[in-house]
């Protein structure tokens, strides 16, 4: 037997045993039935052909790994940025179970978050009772301080309204009729995670704002939007507007929920924007959101209480950064202070330092709308190529943009944007125009196996590396992080490709 | 220092073949040409560093240093040299000799031991021990040890005195071509000979160089016999005395030894370079015309013309799309020895403008050769301190300095471009194909859009346009007497520093004095 109790195999070398490979084996001409090794690899060779990219691009109705998420889930990422809140995804409860083993697997952290659980005959007869019984266990058992109510398709589908669910359930006795539960349609059927965000952050800044009398103060409001880093770059962010004196509040901060010590204490809630601090915000001169496309809805509501707005797209890499800091410094008339300047100074001399490392190597690019282009734009300050843009929650002016973008740059030039497509897409375009190296999330592993491109994690979710989210992308800090990224695997695929002895180790050097 | 070593240095400072050292008085002869060193001022290698520069792409060769930890542990596998078949010289092999060893005068026990154990553990073809200062000062006589140790074992164990403290990095390598010249060239005799062989010495193969001009030498029919190091075995040096023409690659390192297979063996040597379209084409030439009057067929110059003719038409054809892209850019060039003209005549067939190349380890030879392709000697300059270099570069004088990895950061605190042509750079630029690299990294040097960035200024600091209104005055101001209430357009960014002055015309290099510290030493 290949398996001793004295030295017991895990399972990925005892499967390796002559006894296993002789039994799969068998097993695989006795009772699989499959096509012979020679057609398998003849039609896998031919998924990599350009015949089969224009089958597969000329897709309608199939979808083959989205590389996005629902929106319940941009709006429970929402809601846990506020200080002890609960959000509760009113629908079912299956989806809920979704959305807390992304977040905690990509975090490494619990996720709190709860359902109304509905069932057959909630799907049948309305959701009412789920609404009224379920606030008033979540009260009860997890006494947060405000529940944020989104749905799931379920309660879409049967068209349950929040609105009226929540008046009826107060009235009802289940919560207190002061007690605070915002809440925001977030169909998964219509947008992705990053509407989802967009709608949760509306609905919870109406929920203060609506009834309040706004006076004009010197606050500046920076709303971060969807980002697996949350818990570096928010962090990082606030220590820049720190060192410019600006007066200042993060709208969701999941940067401490997401990050809590291990010191024998469970922190059902830590950290997030104090809800007072969210009522004062209307108050604030501006409001700056650092990803646009995950706060259109919101922004204009801002907007339409008097204040000034403005939104970017991912404050990563140095022009980014820039613009971050001017137009922060533009709204608040506070000086970029020298210590930022140095920051920037070193950020320019590590770039220095590696550019003919990174000059010219081409990539492939996907994630969120705001990420891919911050990320297209930054890979070209370095001197690198974008080859292909592609955000499965891109539409067309998205794609307008991304155009522009990459025509502002000889680097962009052979730059190609895919909005709507996913992951099985991107396989035909890295199989038939080959780039250098993928930047994306763990999903792009499969992507990495398939066409032997090297993939870099800089997106949510990262499932397979830990800790990725504890340091920042943003700001000139975070764009050094990303530089030391990209370098790293140029220099892994550097010594993995000179790295057997007497066969191809010309040049595994020491220094590079 | 032991008699035997200080005659060594005597006779190789007293050099016949050196244009520095025929130029001198009689009296100047005998000091020598140790610069000294300026205690205080940054400097280069040592003597060992330059002996084991020279003798570790050997790499069949065991390379045992008889010191302490840190010369080796500092110093083993620092360098490209490539090779395409034994891995052992990138193994560091070292006495680490420790207090107890010095105290007591182990020294000699313990490298006969770890002589041992090497050829035990390794069974190289020869074992080379580097002596290094402690051992030297303390008097260990690494020459008996190796004696009794290759009468011992069999293997040949061959002595490379050059302890650091002797000298500069330059030195040592001429100590380390003795070294060879006394124990092992002559020492094999090969299989076979044929009019075609020759020996390169002065070239180490860093990234594979010496491969890009080998396929050039296999199509000519002609044998590398000899190497002297790039990419050779022990055989390799120990057969270097039936070779039928010695190419000298870096004029000023082993002049020594071509001068004495010259002497000793007869075999004529002459300077050449693989660098640069026309410097490639030239060396082809002359190792042809040189063998047949040795005695190849002449129709080995037909077949030479013929493939000079193929591969520049052909390599010309690959370099036209780089042109526009790094044509009639300026070029600083901060190298030494031939590379001061040999990389001028490549970079000049590319349309670039060298305003300036140092000739810093330049014999007078290859000045001379500068000044024929560059037309005068303005462009030329000695060492040039760092504070000079940084000022030239500063004052928009060039749009790219081609140096070492030492000037690079001169280079970037003037925000200047820099390719690295030196020993530590990463790509191969010799022989025809050579080039194409070398074009590639001038063309993402001066053309990566980083540098931008680098060299404007922080954005908030670009002169405002509009001004904007701040907050009213809370109080009126004391100084001002602005009252209570009023606000005024105030700009939020401080006023951009004055200009500087750009440069329109090249500054005259040869302005600047030449400093006494070689601070790029190679």
């Amino acid at each position: 037997m290949p398996q001793s109790a004295d030295k017991v195999l895990d399972h990925a070398p005892l499967f390796q045993q002559p006894e296993y490979k002789e039994m799969l084996a068998q097993k695989k001409i006795n009772f699989e039935c499959g096509h012979p090794d020679e057609m398998v690899k003849e039609i896998g060779d031919w998924t990599k052909s350009w015949e089969y990219r224009e089958k597969n691009l000329a897709r309608e109705a199939l979808t083959v790994n989205p590389a996005k998420a629902c929106q319940p889930l941009g709006a429970v990422f929402a809601s846990q940025g506020y200080e002890a809140t609960m959000p509760f995804v009113h629908g079912s409860q299956g989806c809920v179970a979704y959305y807390r083993s992304h977040l905690s697997r990509h975090f490494k952290e619990p996720s709190s978050c709860v359902s109304s659980s509905m069932t057959e005959d909630a799907a049948v007869f309305g959701g009412l009772i789920n609404m009224v019984d379920g606030l008033a266990n979540t009260k009860a058992l997890y006494d947060p301080k405000m529940i944020a109510v989104s749905t799931t398709c379920m309660a879409e589908v049967i068209g349950d309204d929040l609105n009226s669910f929540i008046q009826q359930a107060k009235q009802k006795g289940s919560v207190a009729e002061d007690f605070d539960v915002p809440h925001a349609h977030t169909p998964a059927f219509v947008g992705s995670h990053v509407d989802g965000y967009d709608n949760m952050q509306k609905g919870i800044l109406s929920h203060f704002w609506d009834k309040a009398e706004r006076v004009e103060g010197e606050g500046l409001n920076i709303i971060p939007g969807f980002d697996g880093f949350a818990v570096g770059n928010n962090r990082e962010i606030k220590r820049m507007l720190d060192e410019m004196g600006v007066d200042f509040t993060f709208l969701s901060d999941v940067s401490d929920v997401y990050d809590t010590p291990s010191d024998g204490e469970f922190r059902m809630y830590s950290g997030g924007t104090k809800l007072e601090e969210a009522k004062a915000a209307l108050n604030a001169k501006a409001t700056i959101s650092l990803q646009e496309w995950c706060t259109p809805k919101t922004m204009e509501y801002i907007a339409g209480k008097g204040q000034e707005t403005a939104a970017l797209h991912y404050p990563m890499g140095i022009q980014a950064t820039d613009e971050f800091l001017m137009k922060v410094s533009a709204l608040t008339g506070k000086a970029i202070p020298g210590s930022l300047k140095l920051e920037r100074g070193r950020l320019v001399d590590a770039l220095a330092d590696s550019q003919a490392h990174l000059h010219g190597k081409t990539y492939a690019i996907y994630g969120d709308p705001d990420f891919v282009y911050a990320m297209a734009r930054f890979v070209m300050e370095m001197g690198g190529e974008p080859v292909h843009c592609l955000a499965t929650n891109g539409g067309k002016k998205w794609a307008k943009q991304m155009e522009e973008l990459l025509a502002s740059s000889p680097f962009g030039k052979q730059g190609q944007v895919w909005a709507g497509k996913d992951l099985w897409h991107m396989r035909s375009l890295l199989d038939t125009e080959p780039v250098d190296m993928l930047i994306g999330n763990s999903y792009g592993k499969y992507l990495e196996r398939d066409t032997g491109t090297p993939l870099i994690r800089l997106m949510f979710p990262i499932f397979d590396r830990h800790h990725y989210h504890r340091f920042p992308t943003m700001g000139y800090q975070g764009a050094l992080n990303v530089l030391v990224k990209l370098l790293d695997t140029v220099f892994d695929k550097l010594d993995d490709d000179t790295i057997i002895p007497g066969e191809t180790d010309y040049s595994y050097d020491l220094t590079r | 220092m032991a008699d035997a070593l200080k005659d060594k240095i005597a006779d190789v400072f007293d050099e016949p073949a050196c244009g520095h050292n025929v130029n001198k008085t009689e009296q100047q002869r005998k000091k020598g040409c140790a610069k000294p060193l300026t205690p205080g001022a940054a400097a280069g290698g040592c003597a060992f560093d330059g002996a084991k520069i020279v003798l570790q792409p050997i790499v069949d060769v065991a390379h045992l240093v008889h010191a302490p930890l840190a010369c080796e542990g500092n110093g083993w596998d620092n360098r490209g040299a490539a090779s395409s078949g034994s891995e052992r010289y990138r193994t560091g092999f070292t006495t680490d000799m420790t207090e107890l060893d010095i105290v007591m005068g182990y020294g000699e026990k313990k490298l006969f031991r770890a002589i041992r154990e090497v050829i035990e553990a390794e069974d190289p073809p020869a074992v080379f021990v580097y002596s290094t200062c402690v051992p030297a000062l303390i008097g260990d006589d690494i020459d008996a040890v190796c004696k009794a140790a290759s009468d011992t074992f069999g293997t040949p164990c061959i002595p490379v005195n050059a302890p650091g403290y002797v000298g500069s990095k330059n030195l040592g390598n001429k100590l380390a071509g003795e070294a060879m010249l006394d124990h092992v060239i002559g020492t094999v005799e090969p299989a076979f000979t044929t009019p075609y062989d020759i020996n390169i010495v002065g070239d180490y193969n860093l990234s594979g160089e010496l491969w890009q001009v080998k396929p050039l030498l296999d199509r000519l029919g002609i044998r590398i016999l000899g190497s002297l190091s790039a990419d050779a075995r022990y055989k390799q040096v120990a057969m270097m005395h039936r070779a039928k023409v010695t190419m000298m690659v870096c004029s000023k390192a082993l002049i020594n030894v071509a001068r004495k297979l010259d002497e000793r063996y007869g075999i004529p040597f002459f300077e050449g370079s693989f660098y640069g379209i026309s410097d490639t084409s030239q060396s082809l030439r002359q190792m042809c015309l040189i063998l047949v009057e040795q005695g190849a067929e002449p129709e080995l110059l037909d077949r030479c013309e013929a493939l000079i003719a193929e591969e520049e038409a052909q390599i010309w054809a690959q370099l036209e799309p780089f042109r526009p892209r790094v044509a009639g850019r300026k070029v600083l060039l901060y190298t030494g020895g031939h590379k001061s003209w040999s990389v001028v005549a490549a970079l000049q067939e590319l349309g670039m403008e060298v305003i300036g190349t140092s000739v810093r380890k330049a014999t007078e030879e290859d000045k001379g050769r500068v000044v024929d392709i560059m037309g005068d000697d303005k462009h030329m300059f000695d060492n040039m301190a760092p504070k000079d270099m940084y000022h030239l570069l500063k004052d928009a004088g060039a749009d790219v300095l081609m140096s070492g990895g030492r000037s690079q950061f001169v280079a970037l605190k003037a925000k200047m471009p820099w390719v690295d042509v030196n020993q530590e750079k990463h790509e191969p630029y010799a022989g025809y194909m050579g080039m194409v690299d070398l074009l590639r990294a001038i063309d993402r040097a001066v053309n990566n859009p980083m540098w931008e960035e680098l060299r404007a200024p922080a954005p908030w600091e670009e002169p405002l346009t509009e001004g904007r209104v701040l907050p009213a005055h809370s109080g009126a101001c004391p100084v001002t007497g602005i009252s209570a209430g009023m606000g005024r357009p105030v700009s939020l960014v401080p006023p951009l520093p004055p200009a500087e002055v750009i440069a329109s015309a090249a500054p005259e290099v040869s302005g600047f004095t030449s400093s006494d510290t070689d601070f790029e030493d190679c």
